[in-house]
């Protein structure tokens, strides 16, 4: 994939941009608060159509222009996909009167309306941002976010069965509670257990595959990024009993019918756990197993990284997990997707930049922000673009050399 | 100080409580109804007291029907199937399903799905009385109209489970892609759908 276009209309700090995408690598240099990582956030969206950065979506929507009526955000993204261009266009849009103001989004492919659901997976991408460590220290849903917004890009029915199995656990946690405070025929928990079953097997069967498949990528981005002295690997730990590992092992099986029999099997795996629980759930009004419970560890040399890990190791695990998540959705999607870097460089130390900067340059289109050019060599950054952004505006043509240039962590990379 | 009189602010509240209205088409239609010189207003003030008085659920399908009646129309019929049953979630089903053409049985409407959240349980649905419905027996096929949500699919599989000990065949309405549309332009959830109900040919 290759991103040509990107205009943005109210966006976070933006009134208007129009801007063409350079072909390679593109580094936004910038100081704080000027913006850099808000095209970041745009283009992600394009992605995953929820927001990274900001608490719910309407936030996005520029502050000046948010009184008006309606308010209207827009993000277009014009890319090259195989030689064919395409074009997506989001549309954030708040009306009504201050009271009751609502607030609903637009997605619009080739110009035609369409819903998140369909439209994701069109425009790949993978986003790195320095408080995304939390995907490797942080609590259990980090990482299953990570890995939900993961497989709603790569495969295909997961954001369907996600947003159903989602609506399921609501619902029959409000069934839970009622059950509890009012008493009632618990039988009645059967249907929606069925719906939890049927949903929330695909969603494990495809969590433990992508588990797999990803620990063995993000184990040789690793061993490149730390001259081979660390090996990662990864845990799935569902949250169901007597879930055997080693059913998922025979991957060189995969196949529709081995997955459909692996769906039926875990399906009737979840089942029987939620009939287990049920008085237990029917006292604390909500479900305790199934793929809203699910965790996953990562390890290197055998050790949790997420429990032990020093800072530095975790950023360098979380690195190596986002160059994984590039070669999955190639391998996915059959294009490579837009990999997004913010301020990725700075708490690395040289050689783990150096490498950084080769796999830069070996892989496809990436955007790259920078708060100054000291981290990058003379050599990577002659042969990208580099761009300036103040207050909301690109300067197309900066100053290259970096600020410091004679300092030492400037000649160390020359 | 209220810039708008409290009678004309209490309409324009009335129409903003119905589903697809706004605050502002609401506005509008109160002063269209305060300018209008004809019997506009008069007409519809009339009609809206009447759609409760002169309405009655039937007591047998619990469709919508003349107040005074004893059945509705379709209960009362005598060129029906009275073996055949078809559950929808409200009235406004039965419209569209009648104007189909392609259906000649009898219906039930429960009148809603099933939906813990909003606190819909079976009993706040005419549940109990289909269910005594086709114990007394008569149908052979069960034809479950809900919704294809998520609350349409429970609403239908508590039904089968309810009656799954009668000799009786459970049918749903087939999901899949609308008539005289494009391949093309089908999203891919439906399309899936479509596969995986194909049928023989």
């Amino acid at each position: 994939m290759r991103l040509k276009h990107l205009s943005l209309t109210n966006f976070r700090s933006y009134a208007r941009l129009e801007s063409e995408i350079p072909d390679g690598i593109l580094l936004l240099k910038g100081g704080n608060a000027v913006g850099k990582t808000s095209i970041l956030e745009s283009l992600f969206y394009c992605a995953t159509f929820s927001t990274t950065l900001a608490q719910q979506d309407r936030h996005l929507i520029r502050f000046e222009a948010e009184s008006e009526d309606p308010a209207v955000a827009r993000i277009v993204v014009v890319y090259d996909v195989e030689g064919k261009e395409r074009k997506l266009e989001i549309r954030l849009i708040l009306e009504g009167a201050a009271d009751v103001r609502r607030f609903r989004k637009e997605i619009l492919a080739e110009g035609r309306k369409t819903n998140a659901q369909s439209a994701i997976g069109q425009f790949p991408a993978v986003l790195f941002l320095p408080h995304m460590t939390e995907i490797i220290d942080g609590a259990p849903g980090e990482r299953r976010r990570y890995l939900n917004i993961l497989l709603s890009q790569s495969i295909p029915g997961y954001a369907r069965a996600l947003s159903q199995y989602s609506r399921a656990v609501l619902q029959r946690n409000a069934l839970l509670r009622t059950l509890g405070e009012r008493g009632g025929d618990p039988g009645q928990l059967a249907y929606w257990d069925e719906l939890l079953a049927a949903h929330g097997a695909f969603l494990t069967v495809h969590r433990a595959q992508a588990i797999q498949t990803l620990a063995s990528l993000a184990q040789s981005a690793l061993l490149r990024l730390t001259d081979g002295r660390e090996i990662l690997s990864m845990r799935y730990v569902p949250a169901l009993r007597t879930f055997d590992e080693t059913f998922f092992q025979d991957s060189a099986s995969s196949g529709a019918a081995k997955e459909a029999e692996r769906i039926a099997a875990i399906s009737s795996l979840i089942r029987t756990n939620l009939e287990a629980d049920r008085a237990l759930d029917i006292r604390r009004g909500v479900s305790t197993v199934g793929p809203h419970r699910d965790e996953m560890r990562v390890m290197t040399n055998a050790v949790d990284v997420g429990t032990y890990g020093s800072r530095g190791q975790v950023r360098t695990t979380l690195l190596a997990l986002k160059f994984a998540e590039v070669d999955w959705l190639k391998d996915k999607t059959g294009t490579i997707p837009l990999l997004l870097l913010d301020e990725t460089f700075s708490e690395l130390d040289a050689s783990r930049r150096r490498e950084l900067m080769r796999l830069l340059n070996g892989g496809g289109q990436a955007i790259v922000t920078t708060t100054d050019l000291i981290n990058f060599s003379a050599d990577f950054l002659g042969r990208q673009t580099v761009w300036e952004i103040r207050g909301g505006i690109m300067d197309k043509n900066p100053e290259r050399v970096p600020m410091d240039s004679n300092s030492a962590a400037g000649d160390a990379l020359t | 100080m209220a810039l708008i009189p409290e009678s004309v602010q209490a309409l324009i509240d009335a129409f903003s409580r119905l589903p697809g209205i706004g605050p502002r088409t609401a506005s509008r239609l109160t002063f269209f109804l305060l300018k209008n010189e004809s019997d506009a207003g008069e007409a519809l003030a009339e009609a809206l007291t009447k759609l409760k008085s002169e309405t009655a659920f039937c007591p047998e399908c619990f469709n919508i029907m003349s107040a005074g009646k004893e059945r509705c129309d379709i209960c009362d019929s005598n060129g029906r199937d009275n073996d055949v049953i078809c559950v929808v979630e409200s009235p406004m089903d039965v419209i569209v399903l009648e104007q189909s053409g392609g259906y000649f049985g009898k219906y039930h409407v429960l009148h809603g799905a099933l939906s813990p959240i909003e606190g819909i349980n079976p009993e706040d649905l005419r549940m109990k009385e289909l269910f005594e419905r086709v114990e007394k027996g008569g149908f052979t096929e069960i034809i479950v109209a809900t919704n294809p949500s998520m609350e349409g699919d429970a609403t239908a599989l508590y039904i089968r489970r309810k009656l799954d000990r009668l000799p009786i065949q459970f049918s749903r309405l087939a999901r899949g892609l609308p008539v005289g549309g494009e391949l093309e332009y089908a999203d891919p959830n439906t399309l899936l759908r479509a596969l995986s109900g194909r049928q023989k040919f």
